[in-house]
């Protein structure tokens, strides 16, 4: 084909050859067409803007200084004239060194090299010695290996690092986050040893109710978790747990949770849609991940129902530990959890134990009765909010008596309603108290007050919690020294029939600080400890 | 009257000569070696002059040691072989003066110089051998 002749016959190609007369080089002309001004080699300069001028900046032009002669080229201007005007001498200029280059034999001796020209044949080899970031010294070398796949990899084990996104069998696994606006975004990925919550909102609608995928259980454990990047362990994510929660809120742990449930349309309502998924992975130290589990929140929308708010989250716990989040380090941090625990019979050594179950995972957590939208205590059943440090808390609820109620069984329900399934017997003394340190631990103290009378229905629980600032003057940390619960009692008149009285049921929380005041100590002064040796008078003594 | 025939300047110039050549050897290296750390040298330049310098010395040597011989021995022969190895001397000189990579003004110097010495022993080479023939 005539094309292909015709490259065989293109000469090379080479770059501009180097100016190195002297009387043409002309470093300030630096405008094309235009004249530079206090420029005396410019050409473009004509003898009315010479007159101009009022120095040279560039007054001698010459080729390279260790050439034994060499032409140069003398700007200057001669102001005696009128109008000043511009001369150019060009004059042979000597080195008088003994070692100046008489003559060379080399031509690019004195002069930079030309770059490459860049044809097809040599593109390949120009681009890998120049097409990164940094220039190779060995392109030919390189050249042949960058292709093959580099055996020193092979034996190199991958591991996760901290924040390098866990990869699933076709992308990452995927966490849905608010990205510019509140919309869910499906492309976060969850990073390794990164903790987050995140919550959006989705748009859903009954019609829909079976087609859209971020809705449905399947979407979230379908992929599997490969175990380190690029091999081929899979970690399959298994359900944990399930809970249903209603249109009105109430959320209920289901039994079997092994069973995956598909969002369907049930009277009118569309169920089993995802509302919350919290994944809890499990690492080994090598940054290998050898365990994955989802708990789901499951609930229902209407038919007026737009959008739904999706919460997610993501924790890592390493194997064989058990980690109990701390409140504070040592001291407890305002806002955090106060820390409970009892003491197991016939065990000298207090144990924390899960104190709120359902979804979540909390350790070991004083609580108090939460207060709900209906008020009503015979209907707010296991509602339960931590005891945060520093905040003083009151909560409660209307009891309706009626005369059919009977004093024990309410007595029984109003206790296990102010104090929970299992009040803590110990509360830890600072927010990092370990179960092995008995002295951590600080008792609490139940005292009651009542009235006379024969039925006396608990009322009232009052948690007073009185710390401490323990430590230095400078970092002062919070240390729980005393917990006293009181229970007030009242008498439970017997009322007539039909009647009813509503009584108001409260929980409150107070805390105390009874620091005493901080005293500075000072340190004693450095004493000179100059004793002599016992043989110092030796002769004499 | 038995006169030598042997030349004495003949001889003086070789003795001069040698010291000059070893002075002159050591000028060029150290020349070429400096050429070398300012310039740019490429190796396919240095290599033949380096390789050059060593050859007209040990050619240097042969021809003193020769032409030294034959002329104290009054022999033909080995005078006749040293004006030889001159000529290639010469040769030498001139590509060190001319056709090297670098020149500089010291190089000039010397390599003029030793052509002066190497054309005035060529020439009482030759009144030498004439004389002994």
């Amino acid at each position: 084909p005539p094309e292909t002749r015709a490259t065989a016959w293109e000469p090379i190609r080479r770059g501009p050859a180097p100016l190195t007369d002297a009387a043409r080089l002309c470093v300030c002309d630096l405008l094309v067409a235009q004249c530079d001004v206090n420029c005396c080699c410019d050409p473009d300069c004509s003898a009315a803007e010479f007159s101009l001028f009022t120095t040279c900046s560039v007054p001698v032009v010459t080729g390279d200084s260790r050439l034994c002669s060499q032409k140069a080229a003398v700007y200057s201007l001669d102001v005696e004239a009128n109008p000043p005007e511009r001369v150019m001498k060009l004059i042979d200029q000597v080195n008088p060194s003994l070692f100046c280059i008489h003559a060379t034999n080399y031509k690019q001796a004195l002069s930079f090299r030309p770059p490459e020209m860049p044809t097809s044949e040599n593109f390949d080899q120009l681009l890998k010695k120049f097409g990164s970031a940094t220039f190779s010294a060995e392109p030919d070398s390189w050249g042949m290996n960058s292709d093959a796949p580099n055996p020193s990899d092979a034996n190199e084990t991958y591991r996760y690092e901290h924040g390098v996104p866990i990869q699933t069998v076709d992308a990452f696994l995927r966490l849905p986050s608010p990205v510019v606006s509140s919309w869910c975004s499906d492309a976060n990925p969850a990073g390794f040893l990164v903790h987050q919550a995140t919550k959006c909102t989705r748009p859903v609608s009954v019609e829909e109710c079976g087609s859209i995928q971020a809705v449905s259980m399947l979407f979230y454990i379908n992929s599997s978790i490969l175990a380190v990047p690029k091999s081929s362990q899979m970690v399959n994510i298994t359900v944990q747990s399930v809970a249903l929660q209603s249109l009105n809120g109430t959320q209920t742990l289901l039994r079997s949770s092994n069973v995956l449930r598909h969002p369907m349309i049930l009277d009118g309502l569309c169920i089993n849609i995802v509302l919350g998924v919290s994944y809890h992975i499990t690492y080994t130290d090598t940054g290998e991940i050898t365990e994955a589990a989802a708990s789901f929140v499951l609930g229902a929308i209407d038919r007026e129902a737009l959008s739904i708010r999706q919460s997610f989250e993501i924790s890592f716990t390493q194997v064989n530990t058990n980690p109990v989040p701390l409140s504070g380090n040592p001291g407890y941090v305002a806002g955090l959890p106060v820390r409970a625990g009892f003491k197991p019979q016939g065990y000298p050594f207090p144990t924390a134990v899960l104190l709120s179950a359902l979804s979540t995972n909390r350790y070991g957590q004083l609580t108090i009765l939460q207060s709900t939208a209906s008020q009503d205590c015979l209907m707010a059943q296991e509602a339960r909010t931590p005891v945060l440090f520093g905040y003083d808390m009151i909560s409660g609820c209307k009891l309706r008596i009626t005369a059919a109620m009977k004093c024990q069984p309410l007595t029984q329900a109003l206790l296990d309603l102010l104090k929970g399934q299992s009040f803590p017997e110990y509360v830890a003394s600072f927010g990092n108290s370990q179960a092995q340190d008995v002295l951590d631990w600080v008792p609490i103290i139940h005292l009651h007050t009542s009235e006379q009378g024969s039925c006396q229905i608990p009322v009232a629980l009052e948690i007073e919690v009185k710390w401490t600032k323990y430590g230095s003057l400078v970092n002062p940390q919070a240390r729980i020294v005393n917990v006293t619960a009181t229970t007030t009692a009242t008498t439970l008149k017997q009322l007539p029939l039909g009647r009813e009285r509503t009584i108001p049921i409260t929980t409150s929380v107070v805390f105390t600080d009874v620091s005493s005041p901080a005293e500075p100590g000072y340190k004693a002064w450095p004493t000179i400890n100059a004793k002599l040796p016992h043989d110092f008078f030796f002769p004499f003594v | 009257t038995t006169s030598q025939l042997s030349s004495v300047p003949l001889q003086i110039l070789f003795y001069v000569n040698g010291f000059y050549y070893i002075f002159y050897f050591l000028a060029t290296l150290a020349m070429i070696i400096y050429k070398s750390q300012v310039f740019s040298y490429p190796d396919f330049f240095l290599a033949p002059d380096l390789a050059l310098l060593c050859i007209m010395a040990i050619l240097e040597a042969l021809r003193l040691y020769l032409g030294s011989k034959g002329n104290l021995t009054e022999e033909e022969a080995p005078l006749g072989l040293s004006l030889a190895l001159t000529v290639g001397s010469v040769i030498l000189s001139v590509y060190f003066l001319t056709w090297q990579t670098y020149v500089l003004r010291a190089d000039v110097v010397i390599n003029a110089l030793l052509l002066f010495t190497y054309g005035l022993e060529a020439v009482l080479q030759v009144l030498a051998i004439a004389a002994f023939v």
